[in-house]
């Protein structure tokens, strides 16, 4: 199916919209994620780095608190009041420490003790003092004690619940203390500073990622210090942990990490938050890493806002740009659908239908005005038509009319004279399509004396008709004064003849058979010679007196021929139109075979003989169109009326 | 039909051939008046090349035949043979018209 132009317009136009569209959201949508990619690669390290400084801050002040106070312990002079005190001065002025201890070796504080640690740490929002030590926690065996003692330098103890003594899971910085003697510098035990990894935890949770980003913390073999589920911290390493949810990715990530490096991955699925990118940071001098995770939703939901934005800014502009296309080629074709349908009207034949108004200007109005003066060209035309075809509608009536008239003179009614036992006459007419001027006629000029004549009028139409009914007239009335068919003949002639400008003229055979005797006199005027048929002798030509025809010339002299007719001799009178009669391939049908066709039906009536001719001359034409008149006339004398 | 001109001394020559029926025939009478036209009063026509003639041959013959005469001119015939010579023999235009036997002849008569 082909669709209507605006269709088509529209459906072109708004594809390549759409396809600009498509690609200006598409460019833009991947410049502007790109960007906050990178952005957020920039960012998330920027976090990283300040959470991993802010921590790692922490670290060396809580470093520098203790190893200052193992220094002062080393000749201060010691009681449990200044111990005490010192803890809860050092918390005091250290929010970030958990709690501190001084922990000496047995006997080393006083004789007779074997566990001195003076403890203070921070337990509901107050600072509690107590004295570590005891069966129940010999705190010689733990690592932060054991560590800094058997090293002899201050050192950080991996994370551990501190089950006895702060009751929380930290870390501790312990540093080993001696005392002046007069043995000299003994060691004398080590002091801690804690940090609660609660507190850690707070200080990554503060950090401002983005609503579902977070932060986590891992120990130097990979274990979760910090992490915002708190099921994870010191139960899972990042290696368990993706062994438990299959993500090779985050053991890499893992990997990656404790070897420590920085760095910046992209996760197509975390648990929890999904696609996201992470930006990692090792702490600088732990060997701890710290990573900051940011979920892709969540960054990309600005650069995603812009794209659904300006979708559905294309979206609306689609929608008004196709229904100005529509509206803008509805007006460009409703003209032609308009115009369409007037031209189908026309074609229908209705010429009286009215154009359409359409402005001029543009094409489609060249083309409404194309079609209105085409309109009325054809309406001019088919007028013009009418016109004509009615004036020759009337004409052709008009001959038809003049036919018909004159073939209503020709005396039609057979046999002509019932009463008459003397003769046996028949005629025939067949008028070819043209009006033609063939005459025939026959009367009894008085009692005994019977007058019958055939002729041919030169050329055809209504001027034929006319000089033919002209010549029957005349021949009738001067027939009647007249007794000599020449002197007949001469008479029609010069009244023919006379003002005959158009050279009009007519053949005539003319007779006067006296039924008494069977005397025939004949005058001949140019006509071709009739057959006499006289019984048992061949058939022959009489009656060709070489003289010309009646109407041309004035002034002629016209012979009468003589001879005797016997009871049953018959004269076959024809106009040219039988010798003349046309096969398809032209050939006339001739006075030989007219004299063969006549000769075979001797016998016969008047009636049959002619009837027998008419179907051979038809037979003969085979359907060629009859170009002249033919006319037959027979004339069988029977022999005196008996008295 | 066809019909061919030409002037012989003093004379126009129209040569005729073909069948001169009713919608050839005023083509003989129009060639004769063109010649006529001319100034060629003295027409000779040969009818040999002629198969046929039909009574509106005679009456644009003898249209022809009238103007000549009445310019004082005349109109001759030669050539006649067949069936021509038949139609001119039994509509008395022997009677009306010279017929010469030859073109020869008719162009020294």
């Amino acid at each position: 199916m082909r669709l209507s132009i605006g269709a088509r317009l529209s459906a072109l136009t708004l594809a390549c919209v759409t396809l600009i569209l498509a690609m200006v959201v598409g460019y833009a949508y991947v410049v502007s994620r790109d960007t906050i990619v990178e952005l957020a690669r920039k960012n998330g390290t920027a976090v990283a780095q300040g959470t991993a400084s802010r921590i790692n801050a922490q670290f060396q002040a809580t470093a520098k608190v203790t190893e200052t106070v193992a220094a002062t312990l080393e000749d201060a002079d010691l009681s449990k009041r200044f111990l005490s005190d010192l803890g809860r001065r050092v918390l005091f002025s250290n929010p970030g420490i958990f709690g501190t201890a001084v922990a000496f070796e047995p006997q080393a504080f006083e004789r007779g003790t074997k566990y001195f640690a003076p403890y203070s740490y921070r337990r509901n929002y107050a600072i509690t003092s107590v004295n570590l030590g005891g069966d129940d926690y010999n705190y010689f065996t733990k690592d932060w004690y054991q560590l800094a003692r058997e090293l002899n330098r201050p050192v950080w103890t991996e994370p551990y619940y501190d089950d006895g003594g702060g009751d929380t899971l930290m870390i501790t910085y312990s540093a080993p203390f001696s005392r002046r003697t007069p043995r000299g510098l003994q060691p004398a035990g080590v002091v801690t500073a804690d940090i609660d990894l609660a507190w850690l935890q707070r200080t990554i949770s503060s950090v401002s990622v983005s609503a579902s980003g977070y932060v986590f913390l891992l120990s130097r073999y990979g274990a979760y210090i910090a992490h915002p589920d708190p099921a994870l911290i010191m139960n899972e390493t990042i290696f368990t942990h993706a062994e438990d949810l299959n993500l090779p990715s985050l053991r890499d990530l893992g990997k990656e990490m404790v070897a420590g490096r920085a760095g910046f991955v992209e996760f197509s699925d975390l648990p929890g938050v999904g696609a996201a990118y992470v930006a990692y940071q090792p702490l600088p001098d732990e060997r701890w890493s710290l990573a900051v995770v940011l979920p892709k939703d969540e960054l990309l939901a600005g650069a995603n806002r812009v794209t659904r934005i300006m979708t559905g800014i294309g979206l609306a502009g689609f929608v008004l740009l196709a229904g100005v296309i529509l509206a803008v080629s509805g007006t460009i074709t409703r003209p032609l659908r308009i115009l369409t349908r007037a031209a189908g009207g026309i074609a229908a034949g209705n010429l009286d239908q009215p154009m359409p108004a359409i402005a001029p200007g543009d094409e489609v109005g060249d083309l409404a005005a194309s079609f209105t003066s085409m309109k009325e060209a054809l309406r001019r035309h088919i007028a013009d038509l009418t016109t004509a075809t009615a004036a020759r509608e009337r004409i052709e009536s008009e001959l038809r009319i003049a036919r018909d008239i004159q073939m209503s003179i020709l005396p039609k009614i057979f046999p002509p004279f019932p009463d008459r036992a003397e003769l046996d006459v028949y005629a025939s007419i067949v008028p070819a399509r043209e009006v033609g001027g063939d005459l025939y006629d026959f009367f009894f000029a008085d009692e005994h004396r019977f007058c019958f004549l055939i002729g041919d009028v030169s050329g055809k139409g209504v001027p034929a008709a006319f000089f033919m009914a002209v010549t029957k007239t005349l021949i009738k009335a001067v027939a009647e004064r007249e007794k000599a068919p020449g002197r007949i003949l001469s008479k029609v002639n010069d009244e023919l003849a006379a003002d005959n400008d158009s050279c009009m003229f007519v053949t005539l055979f003319l007779a006067i058979l006296d039924t008494r005797t069977g005397r025939l006199e004949f005058g001949n005027a140019g006509h071709n010679a009739p057959l006499l048929l006289r019984r048992g002798r061949p058939p022959e030509w009489i009656g060709s007196l070489e003289e010309p025809m009646a109407g041309a010339m004035p002034d002629i002299d016209y012979t009468t021929g003589a001879l005797d007719l016997a009871p049953g001799d018959t004269l076959f009178l024809t106009t040219d139109g039988v010798g003349e009669a046309m096969n398809p391939t032209l050939e006339l049908y001739t006075d030989d075979r007219l004299l063969e066709t006549v000769s075979a039906h001797a016998n016969a009536g008047a009636q049959d003989m002619l009837r027998a001719v008419s179907a051979s001359v038809t037979d003969w034409a085979g359907g060629a169109e009859q170009s002249d008149d033919i006319t037959m006339l027979a004339v069988r004398y029977l022999g005196p009326a008996p008295q | 039909m066809d019909i061919q001109t030409r002037i012989v001394d003093t004379k126009a020559l129209l040569t005729c051939s073909g069948r001169m029926d009713a919608v050839t025939a005023p083509r003989f009478e129009a060639a004769s008046t063109e010649l006529l036209g001319q100034g060629h009063t003295a027409q000779i026509a040969d009818l040999s090349g002629l198969e046929y003639i039909s009574s509106a041959g005679l009456r644009s013959i003898l249209a022809a035949g009238k103007k000549l005469k009445a310019a004082g001119g005349s109109l001759a015939f030669c050539g006649l043979s067949g069936m021509v010579d038949e139609v001119f023999r039994v509509s008395g235009f022997l009677k009306l018209f010279k017929v010469h036997a030859s073109e020869a002849e008719a162009l020294e008569g």
